[in-house]
């Protein structure tokens, strides 16, 4: 049992892929349990295998497909919502964060594999407390 | 290389050091040994007695037990980092600490260890997400990857 790992796999909001295509890919060719869900799939299996499904699945879209562990398993009742009497499941709030945040990470890492110079921000700091009054004293 | 991430359970930074060929110490590990371990009564308030005090050797005696029990957890993950990556001015949605002191706590102790670390802010614009996705993985490309997890 200690042995068996969880993973989430999740797909970047603007990637043509679906949770149900990574699903049949995944069931097609590996025999671990797979939950699909509303951002991608959740798997469980021994690590390695899991590695190799991670390794395999972003054939399917390189820079558009994001994996982590997960520390719970499968439809664990300790953070089932449905047990829990509703609310976010524990780790929604940080998921949801990088969700909105991957097709932004996509872009940096297609930039890099085009080999295309990354223009240097400038840090813009925080505001001068001279411009903060003055623009207090206008408003 | 085993590399630390801050916030220790985040997707990006965690997918971006298994890329780049290293194993990441995250957070989910560690819970996974404890709701899988029969010992621990009722998972997942399954921070036992154990947490705090493995906390000391983090923080002081008067440091508030919530602070010890978190970095009781993560503090050894942090034993074992060969390289860290932080990551600043997150959404406060983003991050699982869910304590500043714990955070400032654990940005001390990497600093302290003075092991190859990167400070990374949260990108608000595609601009300077492809920055931190280069720097990130500029850094990881120039780790030694010889305890990685390939």
């Amino acid at each position: 049992m200690k042995d068996t790992q969880t993973r989430v796999i999740v797909i970047s909001p603007d990637s043509i892929l679906t949770p149900e295509v990574l699903r049949n890919t995944i069931i097609k060719k590996y025999k671990v349990t797979v939950k699909e869900t509303c951002f991608g799939v959740y798997i469980e299996g021994t690590d390695d295998k899991l590695k190799d499904i991670v390794d395999d699945v972003r054939e399917l879209d390189k820079n558009g497909i994001f994996s982590k562990s997960r520390g719970f398993p499968i439809g664990d009742v300790r953070v089932c919502r449905s047990t829990r009497k509703g609310g976010p499941r524990p780790g929604f709030h940080q998921l949801d964060a990088e969700y909105k945040l991957l097709p932004r990470i996509r872009a940096g890492l297609d930039a890099m594999d085009r080999g295309e110079e990354i223009p240097q921000v400038s840090d813009k700091g925080k505001i001068d407390i001279k411009i903060l009054s003055k623009i207090i004293e206008e408003t | 290389m085993k590399v630390f991430i801050l916030p220790p359970n985040s997707l990006i930074l965690s997918d971006l050091v298994e890329r780049a060929g290293h194993e990441p110490l995250v957070l989910m590990k560690k819970i996974g040994e404890r709701v899988r371990d029969p010992e621990i009564d009722s998972p997942p308030l399954n921070i036992t007695d154990k947490e705090p005090k493995e906390g000391l050797r983090y923080a002081a005696i008067e440091v508030p037990a919530g602070v010890r029990g978190r970095l009781g957890l993560i503090g050894p993950l942090i034993d074992e980092a060969e390289a860290a990556i932080i990551l600043h001015d997150a959404p406060f949605s983003a991050g699982c600490v869910g304590c500043a002191r714990t955070e400032d706590l654990l940005k001390y102790l990497i600093r302290a260890k003075f092991i190859p670390t990167i400070e990374v802010i949260y990108p608000h614009d595609e601009e300077a997400a492809k920055k931190m996705v280069k720097d990130i993985m500029d850094f990881l490309g120039s780790l030694d990857r010889s305890n990685g997890a390939d």
